[in-house]
């Protein structure tokens, strides 16, 4: 018996080994977000290619796969990053360079795929994969009148009560400035242009720190993504920055009393990158699988489970033509796109070149201003 | 008689001192052999990290490798204005080198930790560099990008042109070297660091102090109530510290906030009115009371452990002697109890002053500590040489400690069980 149960044991040990080897392993955020990616279109990528694809959780950062590279042991294949890390990743030589319209598949009307993408890429290493906003919320128990724009976000006077930000800088800062009345321009780039003076730093700055000292205002700083529907739904703050994606799943998923304003969105990306020397780079299984999770089809399947847009145009037709989409079988999903017509009146890309160039200063800034309030 | 005959020889004829020696000697290596991999293991998980980090906290070989032509031109130049036309030119060249060896990125990286916005405007010359003409660089690649006609630039990147620097210590302590080579402060509004070291040091000091203050009672109580009572109040110390750390910060956030319980009850019973209730989450308060329940336990076992030991007889026998119950305790029980303290408030000075997430979650503005500065270069910018470099130091800040407390206490006097 005990033999046997020895015998097994080895047998499992080797099948785990073997399918993990020859599994692709992606890396993601984990929780609802990794659920919708792998319902969405890892598994039915696997099942197509019959390449096992094994999920591993991570909390951001190229941390983790420069020590695997330093360490010569690279376990990753494929990794779901920000904008920022693509580029930093790329030009530190941690991700294959793409050769975009050859390795991913065009859009079913014959669209070659870096057109079919919303925006360029921002390195040579990336692949869209979803698009989601940094849009604020309300609760619409504690809010007297209804918030419609960015500008009322700061508004104290109309609506008094407290505000959660993010943590950080990262789009605190522009906000700061369309609300401050600068006109966000074709994709935010009036926004950058002004964050690129000394000037205009300062009057963002200036603009939080305004909002956080007032009286009838105050902020309260978010640092995880679950934090601003809590701190919505238990009435510390009147006002929250969130992703829209948190949002829509307190609002639609619980019922919870609160409502996204779109005015003065920032989109911002979600992208994969294919790590150099990952175990399946030279066989070619990465890049296959890669190719199959974003194509039109399988990045309109994750849409279904999280609102979060697809990178692809195309994949949006998709979406209508099967509404409603989302999982509960009576939400229609497209409206809930960042990138919806209504949603995207008056919005900036969150631009990370810009953050990428100057990350660590206006980092520093903005710590040395929250220091003083 | 020679000495040959007065040695003592063992039965095979080797001289006895040799024979002994050889013994001697077997045995060293084998005890050396049964320290090894304890020794071994020492030197992997501690002896080489540590050195590993203190080398990529101070080389700086990489750009100075990168920009060999550049880091000659510019020796003769003073960094007071832009640079002559033979720095742009070796620049040119080295650049030339880099792109064709698909190493630019590095350089760009490397150069925006010295000064931000190199990024992208080494992504522009890149781009442009394929059409320059021959001769005239200043000019060329001036008309990239403005910044590049900006002396600060430059002035960055002759300060990379050492192959060991000091600069990344000088950063976290907010200062620089300027072109002349004085050591000065950074602009006002980019001071951060200082105020991060200190304010991480202000909370380690006082969660020690909070941890003491309330673990002592509670250890007293522990060791010398009846078995059956202080067994329960064991599990009461013991369950929140099996409880996740995350669950506890949160719980304190539900509990605290202002629309939370604490102050819906304070509300009820008409202490404070409902719209002017405390703040005690998102500020330094909220630090201070998740962290101090936090590491309470890590209070609580090592004084536990030495309150254990000492004989309830010793005060007895001081209030026998005519001591009052506080004389007693102040000059019999607290003295023994200190090996016990001082286990206790570096166990919890330590692991405080490397804390992040609670103090990040509830924190609010001066929820950043340093330790969130040093995973934002780890995990972001990966400017691994800057966080090594603050890493020693806030290594170097506990030791400094410990050495205090070794000069005031003595490290002998320490006792953790």
């Amino acid at each position: 018996m005990k033999t046997i149960s020895k015998l097994l044991l080895a047998i499992s040990f080797a099948i785990s080994v073997t399918t993990s080897a020859f599994a692709v392993t992606v890396v993601s955020w984990g929780g609802a977000y990794t659920e919708s990616q792998k319902l969405g279109y890892g598994d039915p990528t696997a099942k197509a290619l019959g390449i096992p694809i094994n999920w591993v959780d991570y909390s951001g950062g190229l941390s983790e796969i420069k020590a695997q590279k330093e360490a010569g042991a690279i376990t990753w294949d494929i990794i779901d990053v920000f904008a920022m890390d693509t580029i930093n990743g790329c030009d530190e030589g941690l991700f294959v360079e793409f050769d975009f319209d050859k390795d991913f598949p065009a859009a079913p009307d014959g669209t070659p795929a870096s057109k079919d993408f919303f925006t360029a890429m921002p390195s040579k290493c990336a692949v869209g994969n979803i698009l989601y906003s940094w849009n604020y919320a309300y609760n619409t128990n504690n809010v007297k009148g209804t918030p419609k724009t960015i500008k009322d976000f700061f508004n104290t006077k109309k609506f008094p009560g407290k505000r959660a930000i993010y943590k950080s800088a990262l789009t605190n800062l522009e906000i700061a400035l369309a609300a401050d009345g600068i006109k966000p321009g074709k994709g935010g780039a009036k926004i950058y242009k002004a964050l690129e003076t000394e000037k205009g730093v300062e009057r963002a700055m200036n603009k939080i720190k305004e909002l956080c000292t007032d009286p009838k205002g105050g902020c309260v700083f978010w640092s995880a993504g679950a934090q601003p529907p809590e701190l919505l739904v238990s009435g510390e703050v009147v006002m929250a920055t969130g992703w829209n994606g948190r949002f829509f799943g307190a609002e639609v998923g619980e019922g919870a009393p609160i409502k996204q304003v779109w005015d003065g969105q920032g989109l911002d990306y979600e992208y994969f990158v294919q790590v150099k020397g990952g175990p399946n780079d030279a066989n070619g299984k990465a890049l296959k699988a890669l190719s199959m999770m974003t194509n039109t089809e399988m990045l309109a399947g994750s849409a279904k489970y999280i609102a979060y847009a697809p990178w692809r145009k195309s994949s949006i037709a998709i979406m209508e033509a099967g509404e409603p989409w989302y999982k509960d079988g009576k939400t229609n999903m497209v409206p809930q796109m960042p990138t919806a017509p209504q949603n995207t009146k008056n919005y900036f890309l969150v631009d990370p070149v810009f953050w990428a160039d100057n990350g660590t200063e206006l980092g520093e800034k903005w710590e040395a201003m929250k220091a003083g309030l | 008689m020679s000495s040959e005959t007065n040695k003592i020889l063992t039965t095979d004829g080797i001289p006895l001192e040799v024979s002994l020696k050889k013994a001697e000697r077997k045995n060293k290596i084998k005890a050396f052999l049964l320290v090894a991999p304890l020794l071994l293991f020492l030197l992997i998980t501690y002896v080489f990290p540590i050195g590993d980090m203190l080398l990529r906290s101070v080389d700086d070989k990489m750009v100075t490798e990168m920009l060999p032509k550049t880091f000659k031109a510019m020796e003769k130049w003073d960094g007071k204005e832009l640079p002559e036309e033979e720095v742009f030119e070796a620049f040119y060249l080295d650049f030339r080198q880099l792109v064709d060896e698909k190493r630019e990125g590095k350089l760009s990286t490397q150069l925006n930790y010295t000064k931000n916005g190199f990024k992208s405007i080494i992504k522009k010359l890149r781009r442009k560099s394929k059409s320059f003409e021959e001769g005239n660089y200043k000019e060329q690649i001036m008309s990239v990008h403005k910044r590049w006609a900006n002396v600060e630039y430059w002035q960055a990147i002759k300060q990379r042109a050492p192959a060991i620097t000091g600069q990344k210590y000088l950063k976290g302590m907010d200062m620089y070297k300027n072109a002349s080579g004085e050591i000065v402060s950074v602009n006002e509004d980019r001071r951060i660091h200082r105020v991060l070291w200190l304010r991480t040091l202000e909370i380690a000091f006082f969660v020690t102090l909070f941890c003491f203050l309330m673990a002592y009672p509670i250890a007293h109580l522990l060791a010398t109530l009846p078995m059956k009572y202080s067994n329960l109040l064991m599990i009461c110390v013991l369950l929140p510290f099996w409880t996740s750390l995350l669950v506890r910060t949160a719980s304190w956030m539900i509990l605290l906030q202002q629309q939370g319980v604490v102050n819906d009850f304070f509300v009820w019973i008409g202490l404070v009115g409902d719209d002017n209730r405390p703040e005690m989450m998102f500020n330094k308060t909220g630090s201070y009371v998740a962290m101090t329940q936090i590491l309470l336990p890590f209070m609580v076992l090592p004084l536990y452990s030495v309150m254990k030991t000492i004989s309830p007889s010793l005060m007895r026998a001081g209030k026998s002697l005519g001591g009052t119950p506080i004389v007693a305790f102040w000059k019999i029980y607290f003295p023994l109890t200190i090996p016990g303290i001082g286990a206790g408030c570096l166990l919890v000075f330590i692991l405080a002053i490397g804390y992040y997430i609670t103090p990040a979650l509830v924190g609010g503005a001066s929820g950043t500590l340093i330790s969130n500065q040093i995973a934002f270069h780890m995990k972001s910018t990966l400017d691994w040489s800057f966080a090594s470099a603050m890493g020693l130091m806030l290594l170097s800040g506990v030791l400094a400690i410990y050495w205090v407390y070794n000069k005031i206490v003595g490290i002998d006097n320490i006792k953790l069980g």
